[in-house]
Order: C-alpha cells, then structure tokens, then sequence
C-alpha cells in the first residue's frame, strides 16, 4: 500500500481502547483505534482537541496518562506487547528506544540544569555513552539541528536560549539514544510561524537522517502535510480515515476530513475607510511605553481604526501587540503619545476613566478558561456588564441576557443557569463575546481569540464576529499571529516587530507584493497545504542560512 | 483450650479463606497476617491479649458501621449537590463528621442532656463512679461526667469564636492586601511578620496577665495571634486569582474592590480557606485548653476541658485515668476535625486517585 509496507512494523496497536476518570466513572476516551508504523515511517495524528491524539501517543509509550487507563486491546512495540508488560520494562524503553517530545519545551526541561546535562542524561543512565562522548554527540546533534554556536549552547540553561532554540533542543535530547521512534506532541504549535520553520525543517531533515520512525501529532493539516509519511485522522477517540499524505490531501474519502480541508475558505470582501470624514473610533498616536524600569516595548506606535471596521495587528511574539492592546485599555499608562476616542482624548490609566470611556472599549481574550470566572453563572457573568453600565434590573436585564445569548448563538434556556466549566471551549469563547457585546461597546479588542481553538470551532467564531461586525456596526482591533485569519476577517492590517509598526495598510495592498522584508518573512511561513512546501521554501531560502533566521 | 480462643482462629481463618476466595487481595494478607501474628499473641499474652485484639477490632468495626450508617443518612437528608459530594468521602471523614455531629449536640443541649449542674457539688471530693456518676466525681464532688458535657460548650463555642473572629480578619486583610497591592499589602505584610514571630504561647500569657482573663480578651488575644496565617494563606490564594484575566476584565469594566473581593474571589478560594478553618480551629482548641491547663483561660467554676485535665491532674499518679477523659475529648475532636479537614483539602487540591 505505501512505500513502507514491506519495511518491519515497529509499533502496532490493535483495538486500543482508553478510559478516563470523572465525575466519578470511567469514560471511554479512546474507543478502538488501530495503528500500523513501520521503521522510518511518520505518521501525521490531526484531529480537534479532545480527539484523543496525545492519548494515543502516550499509549505508545506504554503509558497512560494520571487518570486515565488502558481498558483494552494491544500495543506491540518491536515484538514486545506494552499492555502486559511490567513497570520496569517499559521504562527502559522510555528515553532509549522511544523518545517523547512535548509541546512546550520551556516547561518540560528542568530549569535549574543546563541543557546538556539533561540531554546526556539519558544515555548516560542507559550505559550507551559515557558522559564526555554523550556531550560531544549532543553537540554534534546540536549542530545537525542548525542550533548557532552548537558548541556552547548546551551549557546554558533552558532560559537562556529562545523558544524555538529550546524546541530543537528537545528535540535533539530525544535524539541522544537514537531511538526507534519519536513521538511529537505538539512540538510547533506554542511557536510563532517564522521560528516554526526552523523547528519543523530541523525535526524533518533528523529524522530522515536517523531513519527514525515518527508519530506527528498536531492539529495543524498544513504542518503535518509537510511531515508525515501518513496521516490518520482522528475524531473522538475513534479513527475516521488513513491514507498516505499525498492521497489524503488530494481526495479526503470521509465528510469530516473533508470539513477539515474546507475550512479556512471563509472569506468577506474588504472594506475600505469611510470618507466623509467621520473619525476613527480609536486612534492610536505616537504611542511609546515601557514596563516599569524596562526598555520600551513600544516605540512611536501610530494606527487609527475607523467605525465598523477590522484592524489586525500581526507580528511574533514579543513585538508588542498584545502590548498596543493594553495601553488602549489603559492598563499600561503609555510613556508617551495618546490614545484618541472618536477624537477625544482617553486618560492613559483605566482608573481615571469615566464608566462610559470605559464601556466603549471591550476586550475578548485569548484564552476563555481565565477570562471567565468559573465560579459565576453564565447569566451573571453576562448579565453584570448591562446591569453595571445600563443599570437593568430584574426581567430587562433577564430579558438583556437572553437577548444577548441569542446574538452569540447559544440557547437561551440551557445555557443561563450554567457555569463556565460546564462548557466546550468554542462556547466558552462565544460567551466572552457575549460580555463584551453586553456593555454595547463600538470598539473591541480580540486578542488571539481564536489561536486556542480548534480549526472549525475557530471559522465558526470568526463568522459570528463578523455577523455582528455587520449588525451592530462594531469596529475591532484584532491581534493575531496567524495570517490565515488576517486574511478571512482584516480590512486593514498594521504590521509590527519589536515594538515597532513596520508596514500597515489595506489587507488587499499587504497581500500583494511588494512587502517590507519582514512582512514577507511573516507570510512566506505560513505553512502551505502543499507537502512539497517546505521543501520549495528552503530551497528559496537557501537551506544553510534558516537556522540563524530565527534569531533575527 | 477455650471456646473463645477455638472460635478466634476459626472466625480468622474462616475469613481469610473467604477474603482469597473471592480475590480480594488486600483484606486476605490483612486478615491473614493478623492471624499469624495473633498465634504469637496467643502465646505470648494467652487469651487476655485475644479479647483485647477482639475488643480493639471490634470497636474499629463499630465506628466504621456508625460511620458509614452516619454518611448514607447524610447522603439522604442532603440536597443532590451537596449528597453527590458527600459520597466521595471516605470513611474517616464520615467518622469525623459524626464525631462532630455528636459534639455539637452535646454542646447545644447540654443543660437537657447533663444528669447534674455544671457546679454543683454533690459527693464527696475524687469519689469513685456508682449508679449516680458515670465517670466519678473530680477534686470538689462536682460529677465529671455532666462537667465534660457543659464543657464542650464552653471549649468548643469560645475556640469556634475565636476562629471565626481571626478568619474574618485575616482573610479580609488578606483579600484586600490582594487587591489593592502596593503600600497597603507591604503594611498587612510586615504587620504579620511582627505577630507571627512572637511565641503564640508566650504573647497569649502576657496579654491575659496585661489584660485580665475574662472571655472578651480571650477571644481577642488568641483571635489576633491566629489572623497572620489566615492572612498569609489568604493573600497567596488571591493573589493566583488576582492575574487572571476574568479579574482584568472587571476591572476594566470600572468595578469597585468590593465586587471584585465578593463576586469574583472569595468563589474561587472557598476550598482552601474552609480547610484552613478546620486546621486553625484544632489550633485554636489547643491553645485555648493549654491555656485553661495555665490556669489563665477559661475560669473555675465553668467548666472547660483544659483546666479540667489540670484540676484532676494528681489522679493520674494513683492509676486513675479520669484526667484523660477530658484530654481524650480535645484529641478525639481534633482528630475528627482533621479528617474533615483532611477530605476536603484533598477534594479542592484536585487530587484524583489514580
């Protein structure tokens, strides 16, 4: 069937079936899936979050998660039956025969140890090198991966060197006893898509190196696309289709997959400023600011956004837009420049705002879990807003919420008694969205309101802001570090890195080249659904140079 | 050979093969190995030290029965929210709860459940227990038994007083401190620090002699000396609360240090603080009875459990375990105490059994 079926299987899992403990019951979280890897075969895992893809690849390893536990069926790791096998012989294989790489590298390595120390640790332990030979190999491995100065890196600690660093770090560590196999949770994912480059090249080009065998789990199509061998879709804890990548990308068999490569097709035309002269709702102007005793994380911001429209604001990481959205609160007085509403000046510190000021801009956040207390009922979480600002009492403001849950979609009835816990991510997102719109703001902030969802909950979210968008005529500033989305929803888009704007105008203009070289940098990372993608892109990059562009 | 010794063993073994039979593992190496070792019991102490294996397991059966009993009667007379919680207890803290239970009962209607008066003299002084006197008489003639009833009164309602009195204040600097930040919470901070490093004991007899020992000023003293580590725990809890963004969010929204105290983090730091209540309150029964014990906490002739233990302490050198009867009402109350307290850390910490 593949090019890899008259290789050895390496990992076989038959009718693996996993439960979870809650509320007091075991739950079916995987229900019989089967899994055939051969050697120096990678397989993709994609499905939603709760599909059971990190599950799957912890039982791989013979282990099952805190709270969770194998019910049932088999996992064959090179002859050798996991399920039945005791504590002790499935930790020696861990580390020596089967690697695991996290999705947030930052928190997985220790970091009170220097980074080599934790990589020599496990051959050491194993007996496979002695320690001086485990060192010069990690830097060896080091410089395979592209890592600068791969001599010295190892003997600082996980701080001291960047996110993506770290990533290729880790996953040069699960390297260091040449395992069999690898499995890759997430390894990309907490990382912009500039540095994402880097990371995916480096894992790809080891692997190939090693003729190490890979599980790939990610959400991502675009990312796996240009990893796996195969790819196996997941929904629910049970298997919805696999097929070779190439095949699976071209012709999607199930309705699912083919939801899943649909989406993104959600497009609005772009709208263009008003011009009869109405003035721009808010109005960034010259905007310096730093964190107390800090350099300036901002310097010399400048943007306007006009009523009724959309401006995202992109860059990576740490270049200040999450920042630009505090000094608009007024969280972070600015150190110089104002913030204008509607051509009146805002005071820079929320405190010093009047109540109005402050019901005029809302904020929707990143992440629902802590925007949302989960000790208040959904009703009052929505419903203070209104009473705060409008004063409603009793039946109109009971009226109000149920009016206000309509808007976001939700049933009324089932939802207003509820608590935030009691809710999937993609409602808990909506019901940020409907405190936002209870204090009938003209002007909204989504900071990565999506980033944290998956794909289809994500374009359903960005339809509704867009219905309301038209309904109610709201004007949103919107921080995102994914392009994709700038490209469904932005009218106008402000570039920025390191605190600074680079280029900002109409979405049409930014899309067309020519770009400033790093807006360019941005939208040639994006992954393409294309597997030969990476491939293409290195080469224009020039292969040898990608490890230092992440350091840029 | 005896019956009871012949039956011993039988009921063991008996069990024991029952236990492997039906594969449960952990009861059959319990039960077997107490049948192993009861055979060097059985020879070392012969059948006195049996009927005390017999007497001990027995008792250990019957509050486990009273406990479970107590807790399926709780699960029935409670709401649904409230009985889904109450399953996930364990034994001890049903015993706990019980243990509770009972107290505060005897505690309540302690005039109505006490044969004799809390002061009143009515043999002579150490007699022995008869008919009259379940539990004899202490130094004066006054019935020990009615002065351990009326004592849970006065024990137990003057150290859930002050506890309460030193959780308001703690958690309220505690909570404000999170909130407002800044110089506010550098002032309740080092405040803390100065209570905190004077010995409890030490600060707690200087203030009684400064002050005087009536209820008013012990409530006080022991209520300012426990507030610190209310405050402390307090200010860490909100302190986790305080950055998140639901929190920004309704400060954004122009809401006063109240709301945000009442509405948004006094919800979500219940768990821990009602643990806490439960461990500080042990701490407080204990300091309050080692001050009664000095002579500087509750006065004669109320009764109290401490200065109790300190009136009959000479019994204890002719044999006579009378002082332990009160000294075993405080343990018996704390541990019950902690095992509530025990369930309920274990149900907010989020720990699951594996």
């Amino acid at each position: 069937m593949t090019k890899f079926s008259d290789k050895d299987v390496l990992l076989e899992i038959r009718d693996l079936k996993i439960e979870g403990y809650s509320d007091e019951t075991w739950v079916p979280i995987i229900k019989g899936v089967d899994l055939t890897l051969h050697r120096g075969e990678v397989m993709g895992l994609i499905g939603e979050s709760g599909a059971g893809k990190s599950t799957i690849g912890a039982a791989a390893m013979g282990y099952a998660r805190d709270g969770t536990r194998i019910s049932d069926g088999s996992i064959e790791f090179d002859g050798m039956e996991l399920t039945t096998a005791t504590e002790s012989e499935r930790r020696a294989l861990r580390g020596s025969r089967i690697a695991y790489v996290a999705q947030s590298a930052a928190a997985s390595f220790n970091p009170a140890h220097k980074i080599i120390d934790q990589h020599t640790e496990a051959p050491v332990h194993y007996r496979i090198q002695k320690r001086m030979e485990a060192q010069e190999d990690a830097m060896e491995l080091y410089e395979r991966l592209r890592l600068p100065n791969p001599q010295e890196i190892g003997f600082r600690y996980p701080h001291q060197v960047s996110g993506g660093q770290l990533q290729r770090a880790m996953t040069a560590m699960a390297m260091a006893c040449r395992p069999d196999l690898i499995i890759f949770d997430e390894p990309t994912t907490a990382l912009d898509v500039t540095t994402q480059i880097e990371v995916l090249a480096a894992i790809r080009d080891i692997v190939d190196q090693f003729n190490t065998a890979a599980i790939y789990i990610t959400h991502d199509l675009a990312v796996v696309a240009q990893m796996a061998d195969t790819i196996k879709v997941l929904l629910r804890g049970e298997e919805v289709e696999e097929a070779p990548t190439e095949q699976m990308l071209d012709n999607p068999q199930e309705d699912y997959t083919k939801s899943l490569w649909a989406v993104r097709s959600f497009q609005r035309p772009q709208k263009s400023r008003p011009t009869d002269g109405t003035l721009p709702v808010i109005s960034v102007k010259n905007v310096d600011a730093a964190y107390t005793g800090g350099v300036k994380v901002l310097d010399d911001v400048s943007f306007d956004v006009y009523p009724g429209m959309t401006v995202a604001v992109v860059g990576e990481s740490g270049s200040g837009k999450s920042t630009t959205a505090r000094v608009i609160t007024g969280l972070l007085p600015p150190s110089s420049g104002e913030v204008l509403f509607k051509g009146e000046p805002l005071p820079p510190r929320y405190q010093d705002r009047k109540r109005d000021q402050l019901r005029q801009a809302q904020m929707i956040y990143q992440m629902a879990d802590t925007a949302l207390n989960p000790k208040v009922r959904i009703n009052e979480i929505i419903g203070r807003p209104a009473q705060f600002y409008s004063g409603l009492r009793g039946q109109a403001l009971k009226q109000r919420v149920d009016e206000l849950l309509d808007l976001i979609e939700l049933e009324p009835a089932k939802f207003y008694n509820r608590y935030p816990p009691e809710l999937s991510g993609g409602q808990k997102q909506r019901i940020g969205i409907a405190r936002a719109l209870a204090a009938e703001p003209d002007f909204i902030i989504c900071d990565e309101v999506t980033s944290a969802l998956d794909q289809l909950v994500a374009e359903g979210i960005l339809k509704l802001l867009d219905r309301l968008q038209k309904e109610l005529g709201l004007a949103y500033m919107f921080i995102t570090h994914d392009l994709a989305t700038v490209r469904s929803i932005a009218d106008e888009v402000v570039v920025m890195q390191n605190g600074k704007v680079v280029e900002q105008g109409p979405k049409e203009e930014m899309f067309t080249p020519p770009h400033h070289p790093y807006t360019d940098l941005l939208l040639s990372s994006v992954p393409e659904m294309d597997p030969n993608w990476l491939t293409t892109l290195l080469e224009e990059r020039g292969v040898d140079n990608i490890g230092d562009a992440a350091d840029v | 050979m005896s019956i009871f010794v012949i039956g011993y063993y039988a009921a063991l073994i008996a069990a024991s093969c029952l236990a492997a039979y039906y594969k449960k593992h952990g009861a059959f190496m319990l039960l077997f190995s107490l049948t192993l070792v009861s055979f060097i019991i059985g020879i070392i102490g012969g059948v006195p030290a049996l009927r005390a294996v017999t007497t001990f397991a027995g008792a250990l059966a019957l509050a486990a029965g009273t406990s479970y009993a107590f807790k399926e009667f709780l699960i029935l007379i409670s709401k649904p929210a409230l009985a889904k919680e109450l399953r996930t207890a364990p034994l001890t803290a049903s015993f706990g709860m019980f243990v509770i239970f009972t107290y505060a009962i005897a505690a309540i209607f302690a005039p109505w459940i006490a044969p004799h008066g809390e002061s009143e003299v009515i043999s002579s002084a150490f007699a022995p227990p008869d008919e009259n006197m379940l539990l004899g008489a202490d130094q004066l003639g006054r019935d020990i038994f009615s002065r351990i009833i009326y004592g849970a009164r006065n024990s137990v309602g003057l150290a859930l007083v002050a506890t309460l009195l030193a959780f308001f204040m703690g958690a309220f600097a505690g909570l404000m401190a999170a909130v407002k930040g800044g110089w506010f919470d550098q002032l309740m901070g080092r405040l803390a620090d100065v209570i905190m490093s004077i010995p409890s004991l030490i600060f707690a007899l200087l203030m009684l002699s400064i002050f005087g020992t009536n209820l008013g000023v012990i409530v006080i003293v022991v209520a300012v000396i426990y507030s610190p580590r209310v405050f402390r725990l307090t200010r860490a809890v909100a302190g986790n609360i305080v950055v998140m963004d639901y929190i920004e969010a309704a400060k954004l929204r122009g809401e006063g240090d109240w709301y945000l105290i009442r509405r948004e983090i006094l919800p979500n730091s219940t768990a821990p603080l009602v643990a806490e209540f439960g461990l500080e309150f042990c701490f407080v029964f204990l300091l309050i009875a080692g001050l009664s014990f000095l002579g500087l906490g509750i006065q004669p002739p109320t009764a109290d459990w401490g200065s109790m233990v300190r009136e009959n302490a000479t019994l204890i050198s002719f044999g006579d375990i009378t002082p332990l009867i009160p000294a075993a009402a405080i343990a018996l109350l704390t541990v019950a105490v902690n095992f509530v307290v025990d369930w309920m850390l274990f149900r907010s910490s989020g720990l699951k059994e594996q």
